[in-house]
């Protein structure tokens, strides 16, 4: 920064200082960009409130309804009932509500769910969300793996069977929407030629089984997920797979690559450091990205298999007109999301030393 | 004429290009396939480091076979330099690749033979196998290539570049490379603490281009090639790295081959010259044989395309036309069609190498002055007649 000429600088050194301290954290780039995230989960949340309270029926209205049509209960009573069941004050304005709402959630709380009353939104995605974070997560770490070392090979030995024939398979299965694999997995290997316990395989984890670091307990689990996973990784492998060929093709061709070919280096290290580090560059963004997008995919892929994940949730909080949960169910999205994108960003850094900002 | 006698080899299948994933080979470093490339080392002159006959280099392309590199013979002396010189596409690059086996896929090297030695061993290089081969390389030959600002890893430091090369040859002493690394870094002006923990793009060309200089000193190599090692850089920073390099030639005694287009920068670092045109060697001879004593019409047309300072500038006379079709030669003399002396005869026959001065050695490089050209004799005698008005 360009010194002021001290004459200027004196009368306003305290004022200067804190524009200073100000500068140096809009400056920094970490600061910046996680300024960036909490604003647009903030705007995301602040849409979702609106737009619950803009829709056609309002919930709190329609539960009040419900609690004069069930329980035959006067308009004021229901009023004060549903007021104190959301822990929402209808006689405020709109602003002051919004305002409260706000503070709940810089305090992480979520209201409470509609439909299976005096449970808290935060208690229903804590319990859920965990599944579909294992589901999805052990799904992107195969799909991803896979798809690089596959994408690699086919580079090295483009113009092969294997070239050939990955690309077609590749091509063929990204094209497939995931919910259309899941039916066909269902139909064929449980319902026609019967290879799968396909009922038994519903839900989360067998009933009965004790929850802990125990193999039973593990396996259990796995043979649960296990059809949402291949979903997952049959529709999402062929995009690795050919992004990860592209980007190794053009790294192959690059001088550095040559360069060290004519330094001697072994294969395993120009393989490694030279072509597959540089390759995986492009790559890496598009991961975090997908982390968010899997987490909408999730909603079809668990609702076929019936898995009791958070997709699972949002869908009947959708048929129910539970505007808690399904806010709450956006919100963690969103968040999801937002932080693999703040995640990515402050990673690449480390992943590419060229757009590496500042010290 | 040739000085070689064998008959054509076979073409020689390549493991270093059949992409990295080669099956290993089984044999052993330091000279690999060790029976078959090792050559009776007394068969070469003692100062001869690289001895190369009848490259041959074909691409294949959908239109047919680019005849990129035909039967260039040349011998390299220790500690001396030479300056494979020509135009765009007249091979001289390929050439270099093919000395390091580094050419891309569709090339084959289709005949010939790359005689390296050091001491008493000597081997074909083009008979190595993959590991001989990996030892060869940056070892006992370093290739700079041409494009020095996209050579370097962009995601490790040069630091670890320099560490990866000393450990892919066996130095194992970490400490010890990297000590190395910062010395020759301070031998190539730099400021080697500072550019040994950058990462290439933090460095500007000129810093590149040093950096890749020192690389190649890193494990003492008798041979260094450098393609077009001032070409990407402002002219400044060319003089820096021809400076540079005059006095590392000084110091390390390595040999260098030096290919470029610049005729100013032949003549200022090497000892021999030799012209490439349609993929040979059309002429060869020192320094002062060269630009004194040319013999070729193609090496006296490229004299005549350099502008002077004082001198006229219409009196600027190139290679008129375009270089030939690599793919479809003309018949005879591939310089025919632009030379101002050819005939006849130079479409009836493709003149072979042969020494202008008897009393000289007829092999290009080693002290040599070699020329493929039925009308030799007058082209010296109008480069004389040139000369003499010009210093009148």
């Amino acid at each position: 920064m360009v010194a002021a000429s001290p004459t200027l600088a004196k009368p306003a050194d305290a004022r200067a200082s804190l524009f200073e301290g100000w500068r140096a954290l809009a400056d920094n780039y970490v600061a910046r960009r996680i300024g960036k995230a909490v604003l647009t989960i903030w705007a995301v949340a602040t849409m979702t409130f609106f737009l619950v309270r803009l829709m056609p029926g309002n919930p709190v209205e329609q539960f009040i309804g419900q609690l004069i049509a069930q329980y035959q209960l006067p308009y004021a009573e229901a009023r004060d009932q549903a007021a104190s069941l959301f822990a929402i004050d209808l006689d405020q304005p709109v602003y002051l509500q919004y305002f409260s709402f706000l503070g709940k959630l810089a305090q992480g709380d979520l209201g409470t769910s509609i439909k299976s009353q005096g449970v808290k939104v935060t208690s229903i995605i804590v319990a859920f969300l965990p599944w579909t974070l294992f589901c999805v997560g052990i799904s992107l770490f195969i799909s991803f793996g896979l798809g690089i070392i596959l994408g690699a090979l086919m580079a090295y030995w483009r113009g092969s069977v294997l070239d050939y024939s990955l690309t077609t398979f590749g091509s063929l299965l990204h094209s497939i929407p995931n919910y259309l694999i899941a039916m066909i997995l269902i139909i064929f290997l449980g319902v026609r030629w019967e290879l799968l316990p396909v009922v038994k395989m519903r839900g989360s984890m067998s009933p009965g089984i004790q929850p802990g670091f125990t193999l039973v307990f593990v396996l259990d689990v796995l043979f649960h997920a296990a059809l949402p996973i291949l979903t997952y990784v049959v529709t999402t492998v062929g995009t690795w797979m050919l992004t990860m060929k592209a980007s190794t093709t053009a790294t192959l061709e690059e001088d550095y690559v040559n360069f060290a070919r004519a330094k001697g280096l072994t294969d395993g290290r120009i393989r490694t450091a030279y072509v597959g580090r540089n390759a995986i560059l492009p790559l890496f963004t598009q991961l975090t990205l997908s982390i968010g997008f899997v987490f909408g995919g999730s909603v079809l892929i668990e609702s076929i298999f019936v898995y009791r994940g958070i997709g699972t949730i949002l869908v009947s909080a959708v048929s129910g007109r539970d505007y808690p949960v399904m806010q709450g169910c956006f919100l963690i999205t969103t968040a999801s999301v937002v932080f693999a994108n703040l995640l990515a960003d402050l990673l690449y850094g480390y992943v590419d030393p060229r757009v590496r900002v500042g010290q | 004429m040739t000085a070689t006698s064998e008959p054509p080899r076979n073409a020689v299948p390549d493991p270093g290009e059949r992409g990295v994933f080669a099956p290993p080979s089984s044999f052993r470093m330091p000279w690999g396939q060790a029976t078959d490339a090792r050559i009776d080392a007394s068969t070469l002159p003692d100062d001869i480091v690289l001895s190369v006959r009848d490259l041959t280099v074909a691409y294949r392309v959908r239109r047919g076979t680019v005849k990129a590199v035909r039967r260039i013979s040349f011998d390299l002396r220790r500690g001396e330099t030479l300056a494979l010189i020509g135009e765009s596409g007249s091979g001289k690059t390929t050439v270099a690749l093919a000395l390091v086996r580094l050419l891309v896929r569709a090339a084959r090297i289709t005949d010939g033979s790359v005689v390296y030695r050091r001491g008493a061993r000597a081997v074909d290089v083009l008979r190595l196998g993959a590991a001989g081969l990996r030892h060869y390389r940056w070892n006992e030959c370093a290739m700079v290539f041409q494009s020095a600002l996209n050579a370097l890893n962009p995601v490790i430091r040069v630091r670890d570049q320099f560490l990866d090369v000393a450990k892919a040859h066996g130095m194992t002493d970490r400490r010890a490379a990297e000590a190395r690394a910062l010395e020759l870094l301070r031998l190539v002006q730099l400021d080697a603490d500072r550019v040994a923990g950058s990462y290439p793009h933090e460095l500007s060309g000129g810093m590149r281009q040093r950096v890749l200089i020192a690389m190649g000193l890193l494990l003492d190599p008798q041979v260094i090639i450098l393609d077009e090692p001032t070409t990407a850089l402002d002219i400044l920073t060319q003089r820096t790295v021809i400076d540079l390099l005059r006095r590392l030639k000084g110091e390390r005694q390595f040999a260098l081959v030096l290919v470029s287009h610049d005729l100013a920068l032949a003549a200022e670092l090497a000892d021999q010259v030799a012209t490439v045109y349609a993929g040979r060697i059309v002429e060869c001879g020192t320094v002062a044989d060269m630009f004194y004593n040319p013999h070729h019409p193609y090496t006296l047309g490229l004299l005549n395309a350099v502008p002077t300072l004082s001198g006229d500038f219409r009196a600027l006379d190139s290679v008129r036309g375009q270089p030939p079709d690599l793919i479809d030669l003309p018949p005879g003399c591939a310089f025919r069609p632009r030379c101002p002396f050819g005939t006849d005869e130079c479409e009836a026959t493709d003149p072979e190498v042969a020494t202008v001065d008897p009393a000289r050695s007829g092999v290009a490089g080693a002290g040599g002055h070699v020329v493929a050209c039925l009308h030799a004799d007058a082209v010296a005698k109008t480069f004389d007649r040139h000369a003499s008005a010009a210093r009148k």
